[in-house]
């Protein structure tokens, strides 16, 4: 049994800097798009229940065959199974994904990539952003100086959040907000 | 659940941590919504990766903070640790993407408390105008205490000792729970469970080891000389009160009562007769409620107090 602050050092080090690959790789093999993020959850879950019993010894190999019978696992339990899309992902390759290399950044490289970042968010939320990372103010401190609610402020603050990391690693940066329900309820179980 | 709905969750969680209200409560709350299911944690520890990451932002700060920091009401702590974080980041040298060892800076200003969660699964919990810098590597976990107090739950590692260093003396342990409070050259380590070894920081070569410390003992250092205190379970709890919000004075005089609440609060108590100052008094107090402690002095000992918003002096 592999405790937690072991899986959290090892997701931090081997599986998350993978995210971009492993959201390619969601893409070429899934239809629906609104699915991504949800699929992606479920796969580092399941990473995670994996990890746990013992740490894989090649991370990368692990996370693109996981993904892949997650995605297979899924299409089958779907309520509309279409056979060739099943067929398609047992052939995939999963190579391709696993032998491209990922850059290393210094400390600079992140610096523009976080700027970056944040000069997509919306203008209120890069606004609030700002405050909390630069000037290194509290929730309520950026209330008071905006004049606005401590709600209101963390709304944008848990918005620009979830954009920015989404961001740094190596997404759009743009997010949805949770009010809808998954658009596709045929792959639930 | 969608994803997008646990990921909106784990971020409010990952704010109100930051935030100077988080209380051990706050973080049992956190650890069970965390336990409910795998997705929570791995949606949790890639926000708090990203946004870790996003502290890069703090290498622009150097210029605001110099003058933010002359603004009134804004913490100077704000300014150093701007300082702190921008020297480590300006450095030049090429830092790893991924590295979860980070060297991090937690601060409190006066009246604060938080609570510091490091990588290892220990916890600091941080006590008025107090400030840590943290250091979790793969062979040895370190805290610099560079002023105030706080208490430290150490997640038990036989592989990677726990070092505190708290001016000219450190604190070792391998998983326990104890209390480390410096104020200026003078350290005061009170033990709560455990084995602690608190030894100076530069022995000179004849020194002996230090013998380790058990529970209930208290060790005061100030400069060159140390005094372990007799062996009291009661006052190292009754040293823990602030934990709850509270300091407890058992039989302490007016004016050591005066020096704490005035690590606490803003306004500040003088006391300039030598007699008031060496009156007794006990019981329990809410640390940041001044005001309160004020009234019961001027009721039930007849002083008489003249307070001024920032100033109170105490008379006969």
């Amino acid at each position: 049994m592999v405790d937690d602050p072991t899986l959290r050092a090892w997701f931090f080090r081997e599986i998350f800097p993978l995210e971009a690959a492993l959201t390619r790789f969601i893409r070429r093999n899934w239809r629906n798009e609104s699915d991504v993020a949800d699929l992606r959850q479920e796969i580092y879950a399941r990473i995670y229940a994996a990890a746990r019993e013992r740490l894989p010894l090649q991370p990368k190999p692990f996370l693109f065959t996981t993904a892949r019978n997650h995605l297979i696992n899924t299409a089958k339990r779907g309520q509309i199974v279409s056979f060739e899309h099943v067929a398609d992902l047992e052939s995939s390759p999963v190579a391709v994904d696993i032998l491209t290399p990922e850059r290393s950044l210094t400390a600079r490289d992140e610096l523009r990539l976080v700027q970056a970042g944040l000069e997509r968010l919306p203008p209120r939320c890069r606004e609030v952003v700002t405050l909390r990372k630069i000037e290194g103010l509290s929730t309520r401190e950026v209330a008071a100086r905006l004049n606005v609610g401590v709600d209101t402020v963390e709304q944008q603050m848990v918005h620009g959040m979830r954009a920015l990391v989404d961001f740094m690693l190596g997404g759009s940066g743009r997010i949805r907000r949770p009010s809808k329900p998954r658009a596709a309820k045929a792959v639930q179980s | 659940m969608s994803a997008a709905m646990i990921e909106e969750a784990a971020a409010r969680w990952l704010l109100r941590r930051e935030g100077p209200d988080w209380s051990l409560a706050d973080q049992a709350q956190l650890d069970a919504w965390l336990e409910a299911s795998p997705a929570h944690k791995v949606a949790f520890w890639r926000l708090e990766l990203g946004w870790e990451q996003a502290d890069r932002l703090a290498a622009l700060r150097p210029a605001l903070a110099a003058r933010s920091g002359a603004r009134r009401g804004l913490s100077p702590w704000t300014a150093i640790a701007a300082g702190l974080v921008a020297a480590v980041l300006v450095g030049g040298a090429v830092v790893s993407r991924f590295t979860p060892e980070n060297s991090r800076t937690y601060f409190t200003e006066v009246g604060g408390r938080a609570l510091v969660p490091l990588p290892d699964g220990s916890k600091i919990e941080l006590n008025t105008a107090t400030q840590v810098r943290t250091l979790v590597r793969a062979r040895v976990r370190e805290v610099w205490l560079d002023r105030g107090e706080a208490y430290f739950e150490v997640a038990h590692d036989t592989r990677r000792p726990f070092v505190v260093h708290a001016g000219a003396k450190t604190v070792t342990v391998l998983g326990t729970k104890f209390l480390v409070r410096r104020d200026g050259a003078r350290v005061e380590v009170a033990v709560v469970e455990g084995r602690v070894r608190v030894s100076d920081s530069h022995p000179p070569a004849t020194a002996t080891p230090a013998p380790a410390l058990t529970r209930g003992e208290i060790v005061v250092s100030d400069g060159a000389s140390t005094l372990v205190a007799e062996k009291s379970v009661e006052r190292v709890t009754g040293e823990l009160s602030w934990r709850q919000g509270v300091i407890y004075f058992d039989q302490a005089t007016l004016g050591d009562a005066a020096r704490n609440f005035n690590r606490y609060n803003r306004k500040q108590i003088v006391i300039d007769d030598p007699e008031v100052a060496a009156m007794r008094i006990g019981g329990n107090f809410e640390a940041v409620d001044v005001d309160a402690f004020l009234r019961l002095l001027q009721q039930a000992y007849g002083l008489k107090i003249r307070d001024d918003g920032n100033t109170a002096r105490i008379s006969a």
